[in-house]
């Protein structure tokens, strides 16, 4: 299909991220893409994250899994640089974030992606200018290829028909989906998702979960993504990290935490942060 | 509580508040070195702030210019000094009562909804989103904000002038029955000129003081729709001082025998 401009432009649906089996991204054992050492930070006198380490590679999708209140937010928010911590160490794509200038981390942050808990869509926008906004504002491609882009990635996302809504006129699921295009746009090496499920009904969450896969595989970028909702979260992730009591508490795949003896980690595993109780696989 | 406490909790309050106003107006003047702001975004923002506010503000000088010839009428029906009128109005319209009057008027509507703008935007993580997606919120948010502000308050200031004193010959003729024309002479064989420039001094000032500050306000929000209401109320508040404190450095200043 030959793409002449925005408004008469209907990409065609990408079959690799829309129809078939997930596609799982090959393991790659490739460059440490997000390191973190000794993180610490406090809230006044409460200890909300005591010295977590923490290594990532390319490709992969890790799962942060933990009670409410542990910290999790604040792990990504330091991590995409949005929060200082205490103390610590961030290494973000090979650059060391605590230590770099304002244009390094401008210039990082367009390598990286977030999803955010509660979508932080721009309310003045509509979704179109939501998902063009960071290439308009680089500056970097012809207003054609832009909305080409757009109307590509509103696709892959399942909502080819939604750009001239404004966000309040979407449901809590599509605009999940329209934050995804967004942190998507620029192509982005990394992607933090911060509980991207919250909110939303089972049937949508898992269709949420699928989506970061696919995309992932498609782009064979790499995926932090926080979550409650462990049943739904496990075709997405390769592996998972525990946070407890500000520490990382287990770190390894499904199949190392259903093997653990830790019943804090077979507790999580099994019943998904509790929501769930094992009376009611039967 | 404590009174040396209290008066030392209000004191670090307030000086923390200040120190944020400071460190935004410095951010400010750092992105506008060299001029680093987005166009389309100022657009709006001269539209929003000027274009939304000359309705209001015609109407508030219109009155007031009429008000205060209302009130020097007493004075001038006693004496017959009808010449005096136009000075009086004149004067006090333009050095003061235009700048302050439109100045108030501007942080009430243009500050307090600047401020639970960017507060709305701030608790719904639009603030952050803007920094993730590699975009400077001072660049795209505040520095336009500050330009369009300080443009569009001096415009502002001058048509608020003009029709304050048109309200002014207006309620002259018909209520005071003073011929316009003998308003206007009065006004202009005042050689208000450096009256006229010391509003304008004043409604730049104003407009740069209420920016920065109602963005500051914005831009610290914290706690949800109740943290917003809270900004707003303390933008308005503070803006007023501001206000105050400035015009009266600036009227100092312009009577001082230093400048004369």
């Amino acid at each position: 299909m030959t793409h002449t401009g925005f408004r008469d432009t209907v990409a065609e649906p990408m079959p690799s991220l829309r129809e078939g089996p997930m596609p799982r991204a090959p393991k790659q054992l490739g460059e440490v893409v997000l390191r973190v050492r000794g993180l610490k930070k406090n809230f006044g006198d409460a200890v909300v994250l005591d010295g977590i380490d923490f290594e990532m590679r390319a490709g992969e999708v890790v799962g942060v899994i933990g009670p409410g209140g542990v910290g999790k937010s604040v792990f990504v928010k330091i991590c995409c640089g949005l929060m200082e911590p205490d103390e610590g160490h961030v290494e973000v794509l090979g650059t060391d974030l605590l230590a770099s200038d304002q244009k390094t981390k401008q210039r990082l942050r367009e390598r990286v992606g977030l999803v955010f808990q509660n979508y932080a869509l721009f309310d003045f926008m509509t979704v179109g200018e939501n998902v063009a906004f960071p290439m308009v504002q680089r500056g970097l491609a012809k207003a054609d290829e832009i909305q080409v882009k757009v109307q590509e990635r509103l696709a892959e996302v399942d909502l080819p028909n939604v750009r001239h809504l404004m966000p309040n006129e979407l449901s809590g699921g599509m605009k999940k989906r329209v934050g995804l295009a967004r942190a998507n746009i620029n192509d982005p090496e990394l992607i933090f998702f911060d509980d991207p499920t919250a909110g939303l009904d089972p049937v949508t969450s898992s269709k949420i979960f699928n989506l970061i896969r696919r995309t992932q595989a498609h782009r064979n970028s790499t995926c932090l993504v926080i979550s409650h909702d462990i049943d739904r979260m496990r075709p997405a992730c390769d592996r998972y990290i525990l946070l407890l009591n500000g520490l990382v508490h287990f770190r390894g795949t499904e199949a190392d935490a259903m093997h653990s003896q830790d019943p804090i980690v077979k507790e999580f595993f099994r019943k998904g942060d509790g929501s769930k109780k094992p009376s009611d696989e039967r | 509580m404590n009174p040396l406490a209290t008066i030392g909790a209000g004191f670090l309050d307030a000086s923390e508040t200040l120190g944020g106003i400071v460190m935004v107006l410095v951010r400010i003047l750092r992105a506008m070195v060299p001029p680093r702001f987005d166009r389309d975004e100022t657009w709006l923002n001269l539209y929003k702030v000027g274009v939304k506010s000359y309705p209001i503000v015609i109407m508030t000088a219109f009155f007031t210019g009429a008000i205060m010839v209302i009130q020097s009428g007493v004075y001038v029906k006693q004496t017959g000094a009808t010449g005096l009128l136009g000075w009086g109005a004149g004067y006090a319209v333009l050095a003061e009562i235009g700048p302050v009057l439109i100045g108030l008027m501007f942080s009430g509507r243009v500050g307090a909804n600047n401020t639970a703008e960017l507060g709305t935007m701030k608790v719904t993580e639009q603030i952050d989103a803007l920094r993730t997606l590699a975009i400077d919120p001072t660049h795209y948010l505040v520095v336009p904000r500050f330009v369009s502000m300080m443009l569009m308050l001096v415009l502002l200031t001058v048509l608020g002038d003009l029709f304050a004193l048109v309200g002014g010959a207006i309620t002259s003729e018909f209520v005071l029955e003073v011929d316009y024309r003998v308003f206007f002479q009065g006004v202009f064989n005042s050689n208000l000129l450096d009256e006229f420039f010391t509003g304008l001094i004043k409604a730049i000032t104003f407009g740069a003081s209420i920016s920065v500050i109602s963005c500051h306000y914005g831009l610290s929000v914290s706690g949800g729709a109740t943290g917003v209401g809270r900004a707003v109320n303390a933008s308005v508040v503070s803006n007023a001082i501001g206000i105050f404190v400035f015009d009266s450095i600036i009227t100092w200043f312009a009577n001082s025998s230093l400048f004369r």
